[in-house]
């Protein structure tokens, strides 16, 4: 069950981490970022690694995202 | 050709790392370099010794405080680097943080869930840094849980507003806070044992372990929460 748990996370990361490649949209990149964050986040807890955890859930997915949302908002949206 | 190119150079790149993997030993073995040299100690006398009930807090601050240092300077100087380039100090161009943003009044929703929350997260973040040698947490990741709290605040303030909640010539202080109080404790440790950054290490000075630790934490989180702020402020958080 934990190890299904565990690989399921993978894929789902490793998804992510090609979306945010693959796509042209840079709001959409940062929304995925932001669910790649939250997954490793979950991976940090299920790994034992609270802190890291938490720090993942704030920087990564929060502070990150919120600074990567006003770099956008100053250029363009749409990746060339 | 530049493509098959990329590849080829990923591949090189890829076969000894994954290989370097295939060697390590199994997660949580009992015989692996990372558990058998000074891990054991920490685990045994991290507690008692280094005043921390959460062993990576005990790392973090006490056995491995001047990495810490080290890493809060780190923070500061690139908060210097971010105002630096943002405000356009050396060249003196017309600042980026002047252009306007086009604006969105913050919704009745938004602004309500934000009221009602904000308390909440306040009291968490000051939880997570001030409870962060005995449970999971600290002063980075409760600086950063405040610092949030500053930037959701914003969204419903006014820029003004919210700025004005941390006044400039207090927040001056503030960003550095995090090696003023490393800073601080390290001097102490020289003046009272005759090393930088030196903890007290018998049982009975417990309380001053304790102490030290506690003003790390606060400073770090403090520090930590209002060079985040400052950062999205700087850059150009108009609600």
């Amino acid at each position: 069950m934990s190890k299904a748990f565990d690989i399921t996370l993978m894929v789902l990361l490793i998804t992510c981490a090609i979306a945010v490649i693959r796509t042209k949209d840079l709001l959409g990149a940062v929304v995925i970022f932001s669910t790649y964050s939250l997954l490793m986040c979950l991976i940090w807890q299920h790994r034992g690694a609270p802190d890291v955890a938490m720090t993942e859930a704030a920087v990564g997915a929060g502070i990150t995202t919120v600074l990567f949302l006003l770099a956008i908002s100053k250029t363009v949206r749409r990746e060339k | 050709m530049k493509r098959a190119l990329t590849a080829a150079l990923l591949i090189i790149v890829a076969l000894p790392m994954l290989y370097a993997v295939a060697q390590l030993p199994p997660q949580g073995s009992p015989t692996s370099p990372a558990y058998t040299h000074v891990s054991a100690r920490y685990l045994e006398a991290g507690p008692e010794e280094a005043g921390a009930e959460n062993v990576v807090t005990a790392v973090i601050l006490n056995y491995r405080g001047f990495d810490t240092d080290g890493e809060v300077t780190v923070i500061f100087t690139s908060l210097a680097a971010v105002l630096a380039v943002l405000l356009g100090v050396r060249t003196g161009e017309k600042p980026l943080a002047g252009q306007p943003v086009s604006s969105v009044e913050a919704s009745v929703v938004v602004s309500f869930v934000v009221r009602l929350l904000a308390p909440a997260i306040a009291l968490f973040g000051i939880y997570v840094i001030l409870h962060g040698h005995v449970s999971p947490g600290g002063g980075f990741q409760g600086g950063a849980i405040l610092a949030s709290l500053l930037i959701i605040i914003t969204t419903i303030l006014e820029r003004a507003q919210a700025e004005a909640l941390v006044p400039l010539r207090i927040r001056r202080w503030l960003q550095i806070a995090a090696p003023l109080a490393f800073f601080t404790v390290g001097v102490a440790g020289l003046v009272v044992f005759g090393n930088y950054l030196q903890f007290p290490r018998t049982h009975d000075l417990a309380w001053l372990t304790v102490t030290w630790l506690t003003i790390i934490e606060i400073g770090i989180g403090v520090g930590g929460a209002a060079i985040l702020a400052t950062i999205f402020w700087t850059m150009g958080g108009d609600s």
